[in-house]
């Protein structure tokens, strides 16, 4: 019974590694698949950065939190409306998600958008 | 330690919560059609070319890179005007028909973003993460610039021409892009005005009406929807001319920061090529493979282009294709006899003026002017 009892333990402790362990893969997957994570700052991103692009500028970056912290003084600079707090806390964000050894993003296939080519 | 079903639910749900948390990002719905273009971003568009795309000498448009700093403006072409002012004579306000009227001629020219290879930088730069496609080749039809100018008639003091496009930024904070290139090239007889890309009118976002080409020279002056023209005496204080677009007067170490008076604005493009029929990772059948890809340079055309199939040790010419293009891309090709094994596949371009390729590329904080030999790992087996 004992026996029986440490194998089924064994194997939900697996279980449980395993699930954690492709959570885990889902959401770096999902990461460079160019999604923003859920956090705090998301909101804050939505609404100080993509007034005026979308969020690949930032999920395709792979930066240190010095880079990031010099990207958000530009936006600002540019006219991004966020406050100290608010920028501090989406460097934090952005460096926490998107460092340097981070992989690259998948590559997205795309037709040529309306615009670029003559009479289309 | 055991799990009851209770507990069981309880780490699978935890497992399937931690997934929920990664909320997609909506996007716009896309046209339907074939994929020809890989997109960097959605708004405002910048799409690269696929590799494959390097393998003829002009780039069809609809295969051809797009960079956009800012969404696209919304032009009335029966209504656009082209502004000239400054260190003239006469200011002029011209409208397509008055540039249509004047003589027409045709440039072929490679077009390519200052920051193409800039995802290929260690360490890495911010800025879009052009890998190897924001480049392409096409006839440029339109009025000689140095005409334009001489309707207006450039006073002696004239030394920079200020450019700026119909775009705006979405908030007025933003600086505008406004650039400027010297006089003198602005009055060489291959500097245009162009109306047509490859025989067709410009579409809204390579520039409708009209765009600037400037042939040998780095994208960011190939200002589009051109609507205002300056003829100054001095360089102009706008962000995208005075402080972006810069590079190093003399490289420094990789990583390390550059005084900002050491930097200078880019002018010609750098040599560089690349085998548009591999890509990294291909794996193929031995035999005889027709390999092909494209090579350039600013404004001295393309005098060889050698391939490596042992990581650089050994180095075969390319057969190019003629006549050499100024500033066009110049096709080569070889016929590559592969037996089993693992190569790595190089190729490097030497300019007439003997300028090659390097072996690392020369990092500067903006990730600008990449042009260091392309390395392929391919396989090659039954």
């Amino acid at each position: 019974m004992i026996r029986i009892l440490l194998a089924a333990g064994a194997l939900s402790g697996a279980w449980v590694i395993a699930s954690a362990v492709a959570a885990d893969d889902k959401a770096k997957a999902a990461l460079l698949d160019g999604q923003l994570p859920d956090d705090p700052a998301r909101p804050l991103v939505q609404g100080k950065c993509l007034l005026c692009h979308s969020a690949e500028y930032v999920t395709s970056q792979r930066l240190t939190e010095g880079q990031w912290q010099k990207t958000v003084d530009k936006m600002r600079k540019f006219g991004s409306p966020a406050t100290d707090e608010e920028a501090k806390a989406m460097t934090a964000y952005f460096a926490r998600y998107w460092p340097p050894d981070l992989p690259p993003p998948r590559v997205v296939r795309a037709p040529p958008p309306p615009g670029s080519v003559p009479g289309k | 330690m055991t799990l009851d079903r209770r507990q069981f639910l309880k780490s699978s749900l935890s497992g399937a919560a931690a997934f929920a948390c990664w909320v997609k990002v909506p996007t716009l719905a896309h046209a339907k059609g074939r994929a020809d273009l890989i997109r960097m971003t959605e708004r405002p568009p910048n799409y690269e070319s696929v590799r494959s795309t390097f393998t003829t000498r002009i780039t069809p448009v609809e295969r051809f890179y797009l960079r956009n700093h800012f969404d696209l403006p919304k032009i009335d072409v029966a209504k656009w005007r082209l502004r000239v002012h400054g260190l003239l004579e006469k200011e002029l306000s011209l409208s397509l028909a008055d540039l249509q009227r004047m003589p027409q001629v045709t440039v072929e020219a490679v077009l390519q973003c200052a920051g193409n290879g800039r995802a290929l930088f260690t360490p890495h730069v911010p800025g879009v993460q052009w890998r190897s496609g924001a480049m392409g080749n096409a006839e440029w039809r339109g009025v000689r610039f140095k005409d334009v100018l001489a309707l207006g008639g450039l006073k002696k003091e004239a030394a920079f021409i200020q450019l700026q496009g119909a775009e705006r930024p979405t908030m007025n904070t933003t600086p505008a892009f406004i650039r400027a290139i010297p006089v003198e090239k602005a009055l060489h007889p291959d500097t245009l005005l162009a109306l047509k890309m490859n025989g067709k009118p410009l579409a809204p976002s390579r520039g409708q009406p009209i765009r600037l080409v400037v042939p040998g020279w780095v994208g960011d002056d190939w200002v589009r929807a051109l609507v205002d023209v300056e003829v100054r005496a001095d360089e102009p204080k706008a962000f995208y001319y005075d402080t972006a677009y810069r590079f190093p007067v003399t490289p420094g170490a990789p990583g390390a920061p550059i005084p900002a008076d050491q930097m200078k604005p880019m002018t010609k493009l750098n040599v560089k090529s690349l085998v548009g029929s591999l890509s990294d990772g291909d794996r193929l059948a031995p035999g005889v493979h027709q390999l092909a890809g494209v090579a350039f340079s600013g404004e001295a055309g393309i005098e060889r282009v050698e391939l490596s199939f042992d990581g650089g040790k050994t180095w075969t010419a390319a057969k190019l294709d003629g006549p050499a293009a100024a500033y066009g891309f110049r096709v080569f090709r070889h016929a590559w006899k592969a037996e089993p094994g693992s190569y790595e596949v190089a190729c490097r371009a030497t300019d007439s003026a003997g300028a090659t390729q390097p072996e690392t590329p020369v990092w500067n904080p903006s990730g600008y002017l990449y042009n260091a030999i392309e390395r392929l790992r391919v396989e090659v087996r039954a």
